[in-house]
């Protein structure tokens, strides 16, 4: 659970796009990465719907109580952002890599209705007041997670899932890890040959920097210039180097944005992301399959001559590895508190 | 190269929005062994470039950058040949 020091942590400056990004990512996690898997798993005979309620049980005779709501709106939406990243972290053990039998992620996605409507599960809409909202989400966050606790349980108890490798994975996620978008691109802006590296052979070339390359298909990167912005998309899923990267933030994976990047890529970065470009300044959308998972290789900021490659770092953001934004103002960043950075960026 | 509009038994990847349209292949990106991601090997992939407003009308500026596989391509009306146009009949 959270170990954040509420007095510490600087106010939200807009809560319900906070609860918005929750809403939005619980309810993709559910429908496309935990329930199409169970689904999955249950038509291969791995894990059956009996082992989860068995698997369940035995785990609800041992659960501790819920500890107490916090006290205030803000801290509530706070340790709900902590839930979730618990409840990602834990569906990201479903893995072909981790679980013994699971086809590849391609049949998740025919299985999850990636190409075909009627295979989709359906999502929970959300309405009302914020506080509202919130006690929705506090109410569904541990039930999803008692399914996810219950499958893993179950998958466990099949012996399915390979201990040794998620030993080999927690020990890589400790060393520090969620800069490695940020590490390549300030290597690229400072070392122009590295750079050339990055572009002609994607994935290999990160290992210079010590950053575990991933095997989700091959890297592509497109660099920004002063006649192109690129921007990144992946229409029929959401393909993109997560492995590499790390995930990507929630609207990446929504309709709204799959649909309206494509057919008027200007307009929508301008109205979604407030990212206004040069007239004369070209728009790329580069539509990815899973073989190359793109990111966009961003313009260094002017004004930044002076800084080190890590300062240089902390002006990556996950939304210009994207293209939906430019790398942050070096002014900008000294007046963020270092934790909204953190939380917010990275 | 022109977008097949139907390719039974193909790779689902290719987005509606391209099927049916004509583009210029603006890389090759060949082979990709991705067995984590899928358990066959897919035909050769290539980025094809579309103008936004070619595929979706409208006064959107704009090029789209989708990576296509080879079975889904097939070469587009040849070019008229250099020279003067034959005369209308």
């Amino acid at each position: 659970m959270s170990d954040h020091d509420h007095g510490r942590v600087p106010h939200l400056r807009d809560p319900e796009a906070h609860v918005r990004a929750v809403e939005e990512d619980l309810e993709y996690y559910r429908t496309k990465r935990l329930e199409p898997r169970v689904f999955q798993m249950a038509r291969r005979g791995l894990v059956t719907l009996y082992d989860i309620l068995e698997a369940h049980a035995r785990l609800a005779a041992t659960a501790a109580p819920p500890p107490p709501p916090p006290p205030d709106l803000e801290a509530r939406i706070r340790a709900l952002e902590d839930a979730l990243d618990e409840y990602v972290r834990g569906i990201g053990l479903l893995t072909p890599e981790l679980v013994r039998g699971l086809g590849p992620i391609e049949e998740m996605r025919k299985e999850r209705g990636d190409y075909d409507e009627f295979f989709r599960i359906a999502k929970k809409p959300h309405a009302g007041s914020l506080e509202a909202r919130v006690a929705a989400l506090e109410r569904d966050l541990p039930a999803y997670r008692a399914l996810l606790d219950a499958v893993l349980a179950a998958v466990r108890a099949r012996g399915l899932l390979d201990e040794a490798e998620l030993a080999r994975r927690r020990a890589a996620a400790a060393r520090p890890g969620p800069w490695n978008g940020a590490r390549i691109v300030a290597r690229a802006w400072v070392d122009p040959e590295f750079k050339a590296r990055l572009i002609a052979r994607g994935r290999e070339a990160v290992r210079e920097l010590d950053i575990p390359p991933g095997r989700l298909g091959r890297l592509g990167v497109v660099e920004n210039t002063a006649e192109v912005h690129n921007v990144v998309v992946c229409t029929l899923c959401s393909c993109y180097p997560y492995d590499l990267l790390g995930d990507t933030p929630w609207w990446y994976k929504h309709e709204s944005y799959r649909q309206r990047i494509v057919a008027e890529p200007r307009r929508t970065l301008e109205e979604m992301f407030g990212l206004r470009l040069p007239p004369a300044m070209e728009v790329r959308v580069w539509d990815s399959t899973s073989d190359v998972r793109y990111m966009v290789l961003p313009r260094r900021p002017p004004g930044t001559e002076g800084l080190s490659e890590a300062e240089l770092a902390r002006l990556v953001t996950p939304e210009s590895l994207i293209g939906t934004a430019e790398p942050l103002d070096p002014a900008a960043l000294a007046t963020r508190a270092p934790d909204e950075v953190r939380r917010v960026y990275l | 190269m022109r977008v097949k509009r139907d390719n039974p038994g193909g790779t689902p990847r290719t987005p509606r929005y391209a099927r049916g349209q004509e583009g210029v292949v603006v890389a090759a990106r060949g082979v990709t062994e991705n067995p984590l991601d899928h358990a066959g090997v897919y035909p050769p992939l290539y980025t094809v470039a579309f103008p936004v407003r070619q595929v979706f009308g409208g006064d959107a500026d704009g090029t789209l950058c989708v990576d296509l596989h080879e079975d889904w391509l097939e070469p587009a009306a040849p070019e008229p040949p250099p020279g003067p146009r034959p005369e209308a009949t």
